[in-house]
């Protein structure tokens, strides 16, 4: 099992073991297709990512609960 | 009744009207109800599920209202994006209806929802920043075209188990964008933004491109008319027929599925759908020889109305070598489940015998297994062993009569004379959610007035102006499911 850690755009990434997903310490829950290898959560329901990893990236980009975009 | 026209084809007039509704709601802070509605809806009972096309037909539904209420025009009608000709360079993203793209971090700084003028909200209904839009940066670079459209037109059933993303074949499956050239998603990607997360409602847009998903629906539900809503049972909760969906408030219209098929007789017009035929519902006539039908497609539902005159004991049955299954609705009302019969009669024909009051009847006849074909006759006889019921007759400004409602589905009937033309109120009182419809005069048949919480709290109550003769008053729950006790009154004034 591996354990990853990063910062983005201000938030912090982190997967333990492969599959237990936070983001600046909030638990994100989400699904795992393994017939077709794809993630999909709650805060992005339009898409399915490639991997764990991408699908956080995009979470932090991406939706208002993680992005603090100023006016 | 709403005409909802394709965006780009908006004069400047309905441009502002429109954008003025949804400020005022934003103002009074109704829009951002809506963004929580959706935002904290449980993503695979909306999404992914059958009950996608409805929930969402329901929701705009909703806003459209409130959008009528704000304006003071009971036509104004939400705008679809056309998205084969809903491109970055088209009239729908100019300043006088939705602005722009997001500048270079995201920002939308044109049009009447630019930083400063609008600003979007969490999931917890919080403050969050300005509008964001990023077109085609998101992985879907193209908007779906014409004949990416016209395929998915082209897929039945309506849905197919496992009921979610990997349905196939399946026109939810393919219209929502999990198979198949991918529609409503690849609006949601292609701006980008704001319209990825749950949240997605910030952006009004959100609302032209389910306007847009449910008008395909319409125009397949036009094309394919014994293509139902599946699955009637045997999903999951609040994905088959007639469970209430998920995060559906009570509103002028019920919360199931079923509730919100017909788009027209919810008051729904598009704008290139004039002079549309209605598709004609096949007449029975009461022990007249069966009806020859067939599915000829898998997943199609065949339906059929009947009158019944009298109050009485009548079957309704099919005959022949498939294994059917039959659902009746009514009196009066195609979205009102009276029972259901997969195996009751021949073999593995259907069949149903019930006591009916009088009123029109129909009959919902598909095949046992989503997955096959076959003929197939339908019919009703009346079986004349139930001697008619007294009507209780309610005496107007008399005290209240006490009943209840002590079995799924039931419906207690009333009947009142009026001598003098004036305005009369029918309500009940108690503590059950009570369902009242008004018919008259002088038939038990045509419906004339309904009504679900109009009284206090969940009473009904119906005021209206009535002529002389005799009306008839039908109280049942507003849950299919739902038993309980009240009191029925009819008052002039």
């Amino acid at each position: 099992m591996a354990n990853h850690k990063e910062v983005l755009e201000g938030c912090t990434i982190e997967i333990r073991d492969d599959d237990h997903l936070t983001i600046n310490g909030k638990e994100i829950r989400y699904e795992h297709n393994r017939s077709d290898g794809t993630w999909s959560s709650k805060y992005l329901p339009y898409t399915k990512y490639p991997s764990l990893l991408a699908m956080a990236r995009a979470i932090v980009r991406d939706t208002v609960e993680f992005s603090h975009v100023k006016e | 009744m709403a005409i909802r026209k394709d965006a780009n084809t908006l004069n400047a007039t309905e441009r502002a009207e429109f954008i003025a509704a949804i400020k005022a709601l934003k103002a009074e802070g109704l829009y951002d109800q809506f963004v929580l509605r959706h935002a904290n809806a449980v993503m695979n009972a909306i999404h992914r599920a059958p009950a996608f096309l409805p929930w969402h037909r329901r929701f705009i539904f909703d806003l459209e209202v409130e959008l009528q209420r704000v304006s003071g025009n009971p036509n104004l009608g939400i705008p679809y994006w056309n998205w084969a000709t809903g491109g970055a360079n088209a009239s729908m993203w100019n300043d006088d209806l939705l602005g722009g793209d997001g500048d270079a971090g995201g920002v939308v700084r044109t049009g009447p929802f630019r930083a400063g003028e609008w600003t979007v909200i969490n999931s917890s209904g919080l403050p969050a920043g300005p509008l964001m839009r990023s077109f085609g940066q998101s992985g879907m670079p193209t908007l779906p075209t014409q004949a990416e459209v016209d395929q998915v037109l082209a897929v039945t059933p309506y849905d197919v188990s496992p009921w979610n993303t990997s349905s196939n074949p399946s026109f939810r499956n393919q219209l929502e964008g999990w198979m198949g050239p991918n529609l409503h998603n690849r609006g949601h990607v292609w701006v980008g933004g704001s319209m990825l997360p749950m949240t997605s409602p910030n952006d009004p847009v959100f609302f032209m491109n389910h306007c847009m998903v449910d008008k395909v629906w319409h125009d397949w539900q036009v094309r394919f008319p014994n293509q139902g809503y599946l699955p009637e049972t045997g999903g999951a909760f609040g994905q088959n027929l007639n469970d209430p969906m998920d995060s559906t408030p009570s509103g002028r219209i019920g919360p199931r599925p079923i509730d919100v098929l017909n788009s027209a007789a919810l008051g729904i017009v598009y704008d290139d759908a004039t002079g549309q035929p209605q598709p004609q519902i096949p007449v029975i006539v009461i022990g007249a020889n069966p009806t020859a039908a067939d599915i000829g497609a898998p997943g199609e539902a065949d339906l059929f109305q009947f009158d019944v005159s009298t109050f009485g004991s009548y079957t309704m049955f099919t005959s022949g070598p498939s294994d059917t299954f039959m659902t009746l609705l009514g009196p009066n009302d195609q979205t009102a489940q009276v029972a259901s019969n997969d195996d009751g009669g021949e073999n593995l024909n259907s069949q149903i015998t019930r006591n009916l009051s009088a009123g029109t009847y129909f009959l919902r006849i598909r095949l046992f297994s989503p997955n096959t074909t076959g003929v197939y006759a339908v019919g009703v006889r009346a079986e004349n062993s139930a001697p008619p019921p007294t009507i209780p007759e309610l005496m107007v400004d008399g005290a209240g009569l006490n009943a209840s409602i002590s079995a799924a589905n039931e419906s207690d009937l009333y009947m009142f004379r009026i001598t003098n033309r004036d305005t009369y109120t029918i309500q009940t009182s108690g503590t059950t959610d009570t369902f009242l419809t008004l018919h008259g005069p002088n038939s038990q048949i045509p419906e004339i007035a309904r009504n679900d919480d109009g009284g206090v709290s969940f009473n009904a109550l119906i005021r209206r102006q009535i002529d002389p003769g005799e009306y008839y008053a039908r109280v049942r729950h507003f849950s299919q499911l739902g038993t309980g006790p009240y009191t029925i009154r009819v008052s002039r004034g």
